[in-house]
């Protein structure tokens, strides 16, 4: 058959349109519509039987009741457990972000073994037997050597069974280096002991106070127990309370607050003296106070020392206000006097804590609604004595690296101290343990506590994550992330009350990981001897019931146990101890750096949305930070726009931040709400460890500062630095 | 809009009230409703021109000098905006139906699978409620293991936005079917943001029931488009006349007049209603 | 082969000469694929759009090639319905130009889009209040209307004028072609007209929202009547421009003083109706919603009042005035400058109304939005320019484009 043009041409033409009145391009364009609303890389969320299973979050020191919900075993939503006496329903952004960091990839999944140098990224992945009995093996040489001593531990914090298990070992091993995270707890805990010769915790009837002044403390930005906190803020407001709010930068707290005076930064104490002095003079006292020990020097202290005009010209706040502030502050009928820096992650100034403690004890305020409560610990843990050997028994006796005890003898453990102490020569560890902790994220001159790890030739990390610590340690031996284990939780944060939660396991363990109680005491037992014999138990879970005993039930119950009623202990009250002293002539913590070549003032600043202790911000909480506070990869610094115009600095461009102890670039953030001449930056961001969703975001605060010992507690006083900020 | 001029006597009229003195800026209201939405995330999300957040809380400023200087935190869901029965501005832009407003509800619905991408009505609204998926989400590895069943996870090139956690909705009516119910309780529909909130700065319900503590708030005049009666109640660009649901109460002046745009001597009180 | 395809008795450039050229032009076209596939594959990332700026360079570039393009629809109403029989001379480029535009906007709007394989839910699903859904059914309707006014131009191609049957059918099509003009000009009026409906209903945006006649907001009316008056002088432009590259005069100088006449007078009356209508929102309606004029026109490093002297007297007033003037027509230079100078004024009155809505912030405590296109966002709008050229190309080279180029050019 011959093919015209025409035939060709009409076949085309018909072929086209007859192909157009089948369904075949309609069903093709209807395919590819459906095709794209199911593309397979999308994924579908899997549906099952829901669940809803009560713990408690461990993320923060603040101890909330979670409720998590489940579909199968999956965790799918942590929501605040409502009736929980800590968060009533509430929750923060971390906790509502546990469920990323239980499926994070940046998880350790297994015990690991550093093959490469130290920080080099470098793992074999080891089984749980490798794994503790290398740590044994390196132990016993140790102990072997008679240096038993020289095994120090770095843990959250220092109540709870996990902490003191890890005290029973090193007791049991032979070392006093048993070492917690610094808080403003320690500072706080000293205050008590020096002022009203209590072992306690200071706690705050702040849902009942009618009158809070604040001395820089972020109650809305993640001090105390913070949902606890958010919600006491929203009592007062719905009441009519009133909050003060006493710092440097209009602070989320200080925005809320019903007045912020604005002060000179490191003279907090001053004002608490200067309002105490107004306080005394007027007689708007709590008379029975004036019959307390030292009641006498303290007054001729402050009428001598802090008259209301010395008070200004210190703090930089006119006269007036402080009288009428020290006037109101005194008749409010509950007045309640606060400090601790933003967070409280810094334990800061004794004569801070000290002049704000006596200011509430000057209203009576004592142990007393509305006021600061010293509440003992609860001491449900009650182990039968360890038996040391002879090794344990000379290695406890033995100074601590840290000097806490020795040359600070109030101080129970100064880890500010010890990258100075190791760096220096001066003491020295063989192997160092780290659990619940990022010290070489979170502590000040973080590169100091760097060098200081080098030279410890063990490092042991428990951490769940490939945090800064762990990268940096020689063996992980992973724990099981909250969501997946059993763990006390005696709320500690400035609750007035004492409260246990249960956190336990809402799924199983997603990776080859255990709880560090477990660990622990496999160590001990690989170890043998009177250490062995030190852990009697099974498991840490036989070892958590029989410590609660009759607790464990309405733990398990209720998800909490608390004090049927409130306990506090009142010992003699002292308003002018010894270590008052050096108040009789004021002079601020000073700042590291000379005026000259730093002619600024950089302060750290605390967000609820930066998680800036062990745990990093997990991808929600990173993306609900502010483009004004982390910005592309730079973290932005807040420069008065006075400021801002005398160096030449424009909204969101690029500067070079130095402080004597480091450099960053930043960027520049206009804010009016920071007084003219001190800048500050976010706490919280630039980890170099965890995943890409955090790491190398930001600087880290901590590289840029250094500690300052507190003569009297040896704790970190240090609350900034002098700093220089250039145009790049 | 299919239901226009039908209007059911027992309507419901869900909407929020947000407390900004309680507001603490804590971000949980953004976060919870990224939880409880599948809400993707990517390496950087410090551009928040790109950032998908259904509820976004704005850092508001008073414009003065140091030390009169004054910040306050404003979460932004969507408004669900009423316009003129239901003639919503984003709802009456899109062609394809793609989204919707519910007169039982007052919800403005999107749907996922129906919307191809036009971006009209993200330029339809003034409030920036509506997010663009400028990606394909992507989990890390293991962490798809936490994506909840009730909503599903959208594809690349659609748009999404604060659906006032309906599939809660649908949960809640569902229960109450069961059990023999037409009517929900007012704690039985709470949205995910309203839950986290530590500050109890969010307050959820239905505007049309006086019962509801949203109403006592705000005291919404439904004949005059739903303005507050409350003094220190306002809505966003109400001047605009979407119609919004989401009321906020502040005791500042300035914080209010931040709420929409007036001419240097206008009085808001008066320009308000 | 080339030249038994080229109109008989016409001169064109040597092969080599055309295809080079073409070849350049095409080397465009492929930089432009290269991005529309990105964009396609990859999605909307590609682009600099962001949440705050979801209509951008691509949209603008639509409404302007819309406008432009209104050359065709408002040739054949003058040609068809109102009798101007002068034009014919012209309408067939204008008719050439249109499709190419329409084609333009059609392939934007598929690239803009974030689902394109789901682009046909605007007809299926279509919403009846949407201004969107107005300008995707008038827009392809037009679009048919003008591959049937364009596809008697094919068939003129002295090849396939050989075949009976295609000459008989471009017979009859050149028989009823006035209908479609009738179709087309009633199609635009109602896309050109819905085209400014996308910005006016926007009440929700200050700057774009005007008020109006039934569900119509008077950019509605603005946008037909400036596609009737700018679509004319893009014609004129091209045609022009055509002239200058191939050295030939092609329409006769009254053909081209008519058609700037007209449009002038179209001109002359949008730029007042333009005035009255910002006149109107300026001190009435944008002042309703708490906004004086000038918050749209500072505390930004872009959009000053620049834009709006530009729009209006620069881009309209003035181009007016000189094809209102006869000796303003009358002169080549002055009337290609106004053109020009009007096709440069109704692209800025798109792009106004498309980028800067987006741009003004309207919550108290937001900015000015501004963005950069991306090189692929600029790339594919580029592509279909350089499309339209060598469209319009081949069509001059192969088709008998202009009746008068025979008696212009012995
Ligand atoms: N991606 C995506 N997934 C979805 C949905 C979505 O929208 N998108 N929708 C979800 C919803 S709402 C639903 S209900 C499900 C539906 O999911 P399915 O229940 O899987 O629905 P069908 O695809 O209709 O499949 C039903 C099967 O039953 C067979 N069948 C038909 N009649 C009879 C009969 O009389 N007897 C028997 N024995 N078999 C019969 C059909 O041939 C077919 O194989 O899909 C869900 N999954
Ligand atoms: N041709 C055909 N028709 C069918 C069926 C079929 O197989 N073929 N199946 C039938 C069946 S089994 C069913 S169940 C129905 C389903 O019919 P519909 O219930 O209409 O289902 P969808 O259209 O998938 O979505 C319902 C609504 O849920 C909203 N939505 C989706 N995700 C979310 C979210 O995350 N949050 C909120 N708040 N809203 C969301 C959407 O916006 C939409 O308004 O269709 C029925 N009709
Ligand atoms: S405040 Fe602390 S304990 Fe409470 S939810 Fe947040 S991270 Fe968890
Ligand atoms: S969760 Fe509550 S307090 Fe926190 S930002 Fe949202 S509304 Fe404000
Ligand atoms: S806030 Fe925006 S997205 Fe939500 S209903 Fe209003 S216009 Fe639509
Ligand atoms: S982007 Fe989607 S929802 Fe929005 S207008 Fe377009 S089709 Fe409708
Ligand atoms: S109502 Fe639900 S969807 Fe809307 S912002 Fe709150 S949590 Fe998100």
């Amino acid at each position: 058959m011959k093919v015209g043009r025409r035939s060709f041409l009409s076949f085309i033409i018909g072929g086209a349109a007859g192909t157009a009145i089948t369904p075949l391009p309609w069903k093709l364009m209807d395919d590819a519509s459906i095709w794209s609303q199911n593309w397979p890389w999308t994924p579908v969320p899997p549906d099952g039987e829901y669940s809803y299973v009560n713990s408690v979050c461990t993320l923060c020191p603040g101890g909330c009741g979670i409720s998590v919900r489940k579909v199968d075993d999956r965790v799918v939503k942590i929501e605040g457990m409502k009736g929980y006496p800590v968060n009533a329903g509430g929750i923060c952004v971390l906790g509502l972000s546990g469920h990323q960091l239980l499926y994070s990839p940046t998880r350790v999944k297994s015990p690991l073994k550093r093959v490469g140098k130290r920080g080099e990224g470098k793992w074999e992945k080891i089984s749980w037997d490798e794994a503790i009995s290398e740590v044994a093996k390196k132990l016993s040489e140790i102990r072997s050597k008679g240096e038993s001593h020289s095994v120090g531990s770095i843990v959250n914090a220092d109540s709870g069974t996990i902490p003191n298990l890890f005290k029973r070992f090193l007791t049991a091993y032979g070392s006093p280096n048993f070492m917690t995270m610094p808080s403003m707890q320690d500072s706080y805990k000293m205050t008590l002991q020096l002022m009203q010769g209590v072992n306690a915790q200071a706690g705050f009837d702040a849902e009942n106070a009618d009158f809070i002044l604040s001395f820089g403390s972020g109650i809305i930005d993640g001090w105390g127990s913070p949902v606890r906190m958010f919600k006491a803020n929203s009592t007062w407001k719905a009441n009519g309370k009133k909050v003060v709010q006493i710092e440097p930068r209009l602070s989320n707290t200080a925005a809320k607050s019903d007045k912020w005076i604005p002060i000179k930064p490191g003279t907090e104490a001053a004002l608490a003296l200067g309002l105490a002095n107004v306080i005394i003079t007027n007689s708007q006292h709590s008379q029975k106070i004036s019959q307390s020990s030292g009641f006498e020097s303290f007054k001729k202290l402050v009428q001598n020392e802090y008259s209301t005009d010395k008070v200004s010209q210190i703090t930089g706040i006119d006269s007036a206000s402080i009288v009428s502030l020290a006037k109101t502050f005194a008749s409010a009928s509950k007045p309640l006097a606060i400090c601790g820096r933003g967070q409280g992650s810094t334990p800061g100034s004794l004569n801070e804590f000290m002049a704000v403690h006596a200011l509430n004890a000057l209203v009576g305020n004592i142990n007393e609604q509305g006021g600061v409560w010293a509440v003992p610990e609860v001491d449900y843990i009650k182990w039968p004595e360890v038996n040391l050997d002879e090794t344990a028994t000379n290695g406890v006796q033995k100074e601590r690296v840290d000097g806490a005890g020795s040359e600070y003898p109030h101080a129970k453990s100064l880890l500010n101290r010890l990258a100075e102490v190791v760096n220096s020569g001066d003491g020295s560890l063989e192997a160092l343990f780290v659990t619940g902790a990022n010290p070489l994220y979170s502590m000040p001159d973080s590169k100091a506590m760097k060098k200081a790890f080098d030279s410890i030739p063990f490092v042991v990390s428990f951490s769940s994550y490939m945090d800064e610590t762990a990268s940096n340690s020689d063996l992980i031996l992973p724990n099981h992330v909250c969501l997946e284990r059993y763990e006390d939780v005696p709320t500690t944060a400035g609750l007035q009350k004492n409260i246990i939660g249960l956190t336990r396991p809402v799924v199983k363990p997603q990776f080859s990981t255990k709880n560090v109680g477990d660990t622990i005491m496999l160590i001990a037992k690989a170890l043998g001897g009177s250490i062995a014999e030190a852990f009697p138990w099974d498991s840490y879970e036989a070892c958590l019931k029989e410590t609660l005993g009759a607790k464990w039930d309405v733990l398990v119950e209720n998800g909490f146990w608390s004090d049927s009623n409130s306990k506090t202990v009142s010992g003699e009250f002292n308003f002018y101890p010894k270590a008052m002293e050096s108040l009789s002539n004021f002079s601020p913590v000073s700042l590291e750096g000379s005026t000259a070549s730093y002619p600024l003032v950089l302060i750290p600043y605390d967000s609820i949305r930066l998680a800036n202790g062990y745990i990093g911000d997990p991808p929600f909480v990173i993306k609900a930070v502010e483009d004004t506070v982390l910005n592309g990869k730079a973290a932005c610094v807040e420069v008065n726009p006075k400021t801002g115009k005398e160096l030449g600095l424009t909204e969101g461009r690029y500067a070079s931040l130095h402080t004597p102890r480091g450099k960053a670039k930043v960027k520049v953030h206009l804010y009016e709400g920071i007084m003219p001449g001190i800048i500050a930056l976010p706490r919280g961001l630039g980890h170099t460890a965890y995943d890409k969703y955090l790491a190398g975001k930001g600087c880290n605060f901590n590289e840029l500062i250094g500690p300052a010992e507190d003569p009297v507690s040896g704790l970190d006083a240090a609350w900034g630095i002098r700093a220089r900020l250039t145009k790049v | 809009m299919k239901e226009e001029g039908k209007h059911n006597k027992k309507a419901k009229k869900y909407g929020m009230v947000i407390n900004l003195d309680n507001c603490t800026g804590c971000g949980a209201c953004m976060v919870a409703c990224m939880a409880e939405n599948n809400v993707p995330f990517k390496e950087d999300e410090s551009d928040k021109l790109d950032s998908i957040t259904w509820m976004r809380v704005y850092k508001l400023a008073n414009g003065e000098s140091y030390p009169d200087a004054d910040i306050c935190y404003l979460p932004r869901p969507c408004m669900h905006c009423e316009g003129y029965h239901g003639h919503s501005p984003c709802v009456s832009v899109c062609p394809a139906v793609a989204t919707d407003y519910n007169h039982d509800t007052g919800i403005v619905s999107q749907i996922y699978t129906r919307c191809f991408g036009c971006r009209y009505c993200m330029g339809a609204c003034p409030y920036h409620a509506r997010y663009f998926n400028w990606w394909d989400p992507v989990w890390p590895e293991g962490m798809t293991k936490y994506l909840s069943p009730n909503v599903s996870a959208r594809m690349r090139g659609i748009v999404e936005k604060c659906s006032f956690c309906f599939h809660r909705h649908q949960l809640a009516m569902d229960k109450a079917f069961l059990e023999g119910r037409t009517e929900l309780e007012e704690n039985e529909y709470q949205t995910s943001c309203t839950q986290a909130c530590p500050a109890g700065a969010i307050t959820f319900g239905d505007l049309n029931n006086p019962h509801h503590k949203v109403n006592q708030m705000v005291k919404p005049d439904n004949k005059h488009g739903g303005r507050p009666g409350d003094p220190n109640a306002f809505r966003l660009l109400e001047r605009l006349g979407t119609n919004p649901k989401v009321y906020y109460i502040s005791s500042k002046e300035w914080v209010r007049r931040a709420g929409d745009n007036y001419l240097a001597n206008e009085d808001r009180t008066v320009q308000q209603h | 082969m080339d030249s038994a395809l080229i109109p008989k008795g016409l001169k064109r450039c040597s092969i080599g000469k055309f295809y080079l050229g073409i070849a350049l032009v095409g080397a465009v076209v492929l930089w432009g694929v290269y991005a529309m596939l990105l964009v396609w594959i990859k999605g909307l990332n590609q682009t600099n759009m962001n949440d705050s700026y979801g209509f951008a360079l691509w949209i603008w570039a639509d409404l302007g090639i819309i406008a432009l393009g209104g050359g065709a629809f408002f040739t054949g109403f003058l040609r068809y319905i109102i009798g101007k029989d002068e034009l014919k001379n012209i309408i067939n480029y204008a008719v050439v130009i249109g499709f190419v535009c329409y084609a333009s906007a059609q392939l934007i709007l598929g690239i803009d889009v974030g689902q394109p394989l789901r682009g046909w839910f605007i007809f299926w699903h279509a919403n009846v209040h949407s201004m969107l859904t107005e300008v995707a059914f008038c827009l392809t309707c037009y679009f048919g209307v003008l591959v049937i006014e364009y596809i008697p131009l094919l068939l003129e191609n002295r090849q396939i004028d050989k075949v009976p049957f295609f000459h008989n059918l471009g017979h009859n099509m050149h028989e009823i072609m006035a209908i479609f003009a009738a179709t087309g000009a009633f199609l635009s009026f109602f896309h050109q007209g819905s085209l400014g409906g996308v910005a006016g209903v926007l009440y929700g945006r200050p700057f774009a929202v005007r008020e109006g006649l039934f569900i119509w907001p008077w950019t509605f009316f603005l946008f037909t009547w400036s596609a009737a008056a700018f679509g004319p002088c893009f014609t004129l432009f091209v045609t022009r421009l055509t002239e200058k590259i191939t050295g030939k005069k092609l329409v006769k100088q009254n053909v081209i003083d008519l058609l700037a006449k007209i449009a002038g007078w179209m001109m002359g009356t949008y730029i007042i109706a333009k005035i009255i209508d910002t006149w109107y929102w300026a001190t009435v309606t944008a002042p309703s919603k708490g906004f004086t004029f000038m918050d749209f026109y500072s505390d930004n490093s872009f959009y000053g009042i620049w834009i709006l002297i530009a729009e209006i007297v620069v881009g309209g007033i003035i181009p007016a005035l000189i094809l209102l003037s006869p000796k303003g027509r009358s002169n080549s230079t002055a009337l290609f400058t106004a053109v020009s100078l009007a096709c440069i004024g109704v692209l800025i009155n798109r792009w106004v109304m498309v980028l800067q809505v987006m741009a003004h912030p309207v919550m108290t405590f937001e900015n000015w939005f501004l963005y950069v296109p991306s090189w692929q966002e600029v790339a594919t709008t580029i592509l279909p320019v350089a499309g339209g050229i060598i469209v319009i190309a081949l069509s001059y080279r192969y088709l008998p484009i202009f009746p008068q180029e025979k008696e212009l050019n012995p």
